[in-house]
């Protein structure tokens, strides 16, 4: 049964993370383990995703009741590539914390917390049932709460709150959503929804149910005005949670708007494309202008994702082929140059002893390779070509020049030049100025395994970014299997292999 | 009988969000509580009117109309789910107490802003 691979994702991750719960003495064997397994987890992501490629969407009904009955995973190539990514930038991010704490420091807590938290996200990307999906999601925001208040010091419990409260209030709305959608189709099953919903499109009350579900997802991505839980909440992590978080969570709302624009809605609702276009606009501009007036390493990178974030929802809401395209692009470089920087950011403030830019300085004199590895990933983000950010950007300006919406292709450009400008902010803050601290003050001695670890971080964009020719056409063929509904109805509702 | 579920639905959710919009963590705590009650109850509603139906509970092929069951199995879901998520606010609550000796965000805020 090769279908049952798609439960691997989920299930694996979850055994983990009983595993690290009952194993309690926190020693390198522990660590190595931990590593191992990530690893372990990517591996088996790219076999599914092979696996997609060259046949078609792995299609598992659990406990062989045939949908839209019982719960079907559903993963299609998009779904396979959230996958690869959301366990390699887990990979990366266990490694780093690795480095950045000494074993005797590390709460025997956080591995299994960190893999509750995998299991969560994995299966927001497997699942093909929208019931599943809020269950996925509250896996995913216990352990995030949890993780949040584990690393959260003394007085800055308090900014937990916004984050927490913001997300329990839309997971309410998420259930009503889910219900009025149970109560116009009478089923939960994406590709059935799709099928009984396709006349449904202009009636007013489907209309209300979309949106209620649209806005659910976009609190989760941060779309403005929706996003200020974000920077006031992600700062209080460390690095290297901060890292996973910024570079996963806000994904999965991303992944769930175009699942449920591209999947579950009838294509031709454009209002809500409209007011995605509309909104992304504002998500841009002012997470960015959020971004250069910070002052802590931290605080600039978490404003950064709202920006980032605003991108991606603009792609999206063009509703092209190529706009999708773009989207899942932007994606794939995304979570991978974010997630850098925060742990860059990391090294810095080991090195430092602080992340506020005020008392940082002269790192480019005493530690040349963290200046170079925080350049690359900067100017990526910033978009210079042939970096990877440069292409999902070009790709996004592409989209809104043939669709004639010039004032759109403005304001991309615009919070490109403002993205570059507080990338700036850090580089002159913490790299280039002259030191603040006395050299003997700076822990020189403590960065070289997690600059290593970065070093092959960075490589994984680069070769996204000079590769981009696989990449734009495996984002197309994605794109264009999301966008085949009648194919993917076709592929979970079809009535042979019912049995297990 | 839906009449009665959507008035208490929407009593359910008013309340809730006043109370969320409180300054307190526990009236936070209590809105939050409301709030999910009104959306298990919300959910309740989309199984249709019951009056005159059978529970699903089918024993041979003689059927008169039954409920629909399946909201009922999600309810059961988020029931849990909203438990769990209280339990740990509660927590969180105690945790924010010891570190602040005070319960209201407001206080907090305006007292120490960084």
């Amino acid at each position: 049964m090769s279908a049952n691979i798609a439960i691997l994702p989920i299930f694996l991750p979850f055994c983990i993370a009983l595993l690290f719960l009952v194993w309690r003495s926190t020693n390198a064997l522990r660590r190595t383990v931990a590593g191992s397994l990530a690893l372990l987890l990517f591996a088996l992501s790219l076999k599914i995703t092979h696996q997609v490629y060259v046949s078609d969407i792995i299609v598992l009904k659990v406990g062989g009741w045939q949908p839209p009955f019982g719960i079907a995973l559903t993963i299609d190539l998009f779904s396979a590539i959230m996958l690869c990514l959301s366990t390699l930038t887990a990979f990366f991010c266990l490694l780093h914390s690795f480095t950045s704490t000494k074993q005797k420091n590390e709460n025997v807590l956080y591995l299994p917390l960190f893999f509750f938290l995998l299991t969560g996200i994995n299966m927001a990307f497997a699942t093909g049932d929208l019931f599943n999906l809020f269950v996925s999601f509250e896996v995913m925001l216990i352990s995030s709460y949890a993780l949040m208040t584990l690393e959260a010091k003394g007085k800055d419990v308090k900014f937990a709150f916004s984050y927490i409260t913001i997300n329990l209030i839309g997971s309410t709305l998420f259930l009503l959503g889910a219900a009025l959608l149970y109560a116009h189709t009478g089923t939960l099953n994406y590709a059935d929804i799709a099928q009984k919903s396709q006349d449904l499109a202009q009636t007013p009350y489907f209309q209300i149910t979309a949106t209620i579900l649209f806005f659910v997802f976009a609190i989760k991505a941060g779309m403005f005005p929706l996003y200020y839980w974000l920077p006031k909440s992600y700062p209080v992590l460390s690095f290297s949670s901060a890292g996973f978080f910024g570079g996963m969570l806000t994904k999965v709302g991303v992944y769930a708007i175009l699942r449920l624009f591209c999947t579950i809605l009838p294509h031709n609702m454009n209002f809500l494309h409209n007011f995605l276009l509309y909104f992304a606009v504002p998500t841009m501009i002012f997470g960015v202008l959020g971004a250069v007036a910070q002052s802590s390493i931290k605080r600039i990178l978490s404003y950064h994702i709202i920006s980032q974030v605003g991108f991606m929802l603009l792609a999206i809401g063009f509703f092209t082929p190529l706009g999708i395209t773009a989207a899942i692009l932007y994606i794939i470089h995304h979570i991978l140059v974010k997630a850098s920087l925060f742990l860059i950011g990391g090294l810095a403030e080991k090195v430092c002893g602080t992340d506020e830019l005020e008392d940082m300085g002269g790192l480019w004199r005493f530690t040349p390779i963290i200046g170079i590895l925080f350049l690359f990933q900067a100017l990526s983000l910033a978009g210079i070509p042939p970096l990877s950010g440069f292409w999902g950007k070009y790709l996004i300006l592409v989209v809104a020049v043939a669709e004639k919406h010039y004032a759109f292709a403005f304001f991309s450009l615009l919070a490109s030049v403002l993205t570059l400008m507080s990338m700036l902010k850090i580089w002159l803050g913490a790299f280039w100025k002259p030191a603040v601290k006395k050299p003997q003050d700076l822990k020189l001695d403590s960065w070289q395994v997690g600059a290593a670890v970065l070093a092959l971080m960075v490589c994984c964009s680069l070769v996204i970014g000079l590769g981009v020719g696989h990449f734009y056409e495996l984002a197309q063929q994605a794109s264009d299997q999301l966008l085949d509904q009648s194919h993917y109805i076709e592929a979970v509702l079809a009535l042979e292999g019912a049995t297990p | 009988m839906n009449l009665i579920i959507a008035i208490m639905t929407a009593l359910l959710f008013g309340a809730g969000i006043y109370l969320v919009l409180e300054q307190k963590l526990l009236k936070i705590l209590f809105g939050l509580s409301l709030l999910t009650h009104a959306g298990n109850l919300f959910i309740l509603s989309v199984s249709g009117d019951p009056t005159g139906k059978i529970a699903p509970i089918i024993k041979n092929t003689a059927q008169a109309p039954y409920v629909d069951p399946l909201p009922q199995a999600l309810i059961l879901t988020a029931i849990v789910i909203g438990f769990g998520v209280s339990a740990y606010f509660v927590v969180l609550i105690f945790r924010f107490f010891r570190e602040e000796n005070e319960t209201s965000l407001e206080e907090v805020f305006t007292n120490n802003e960084r």
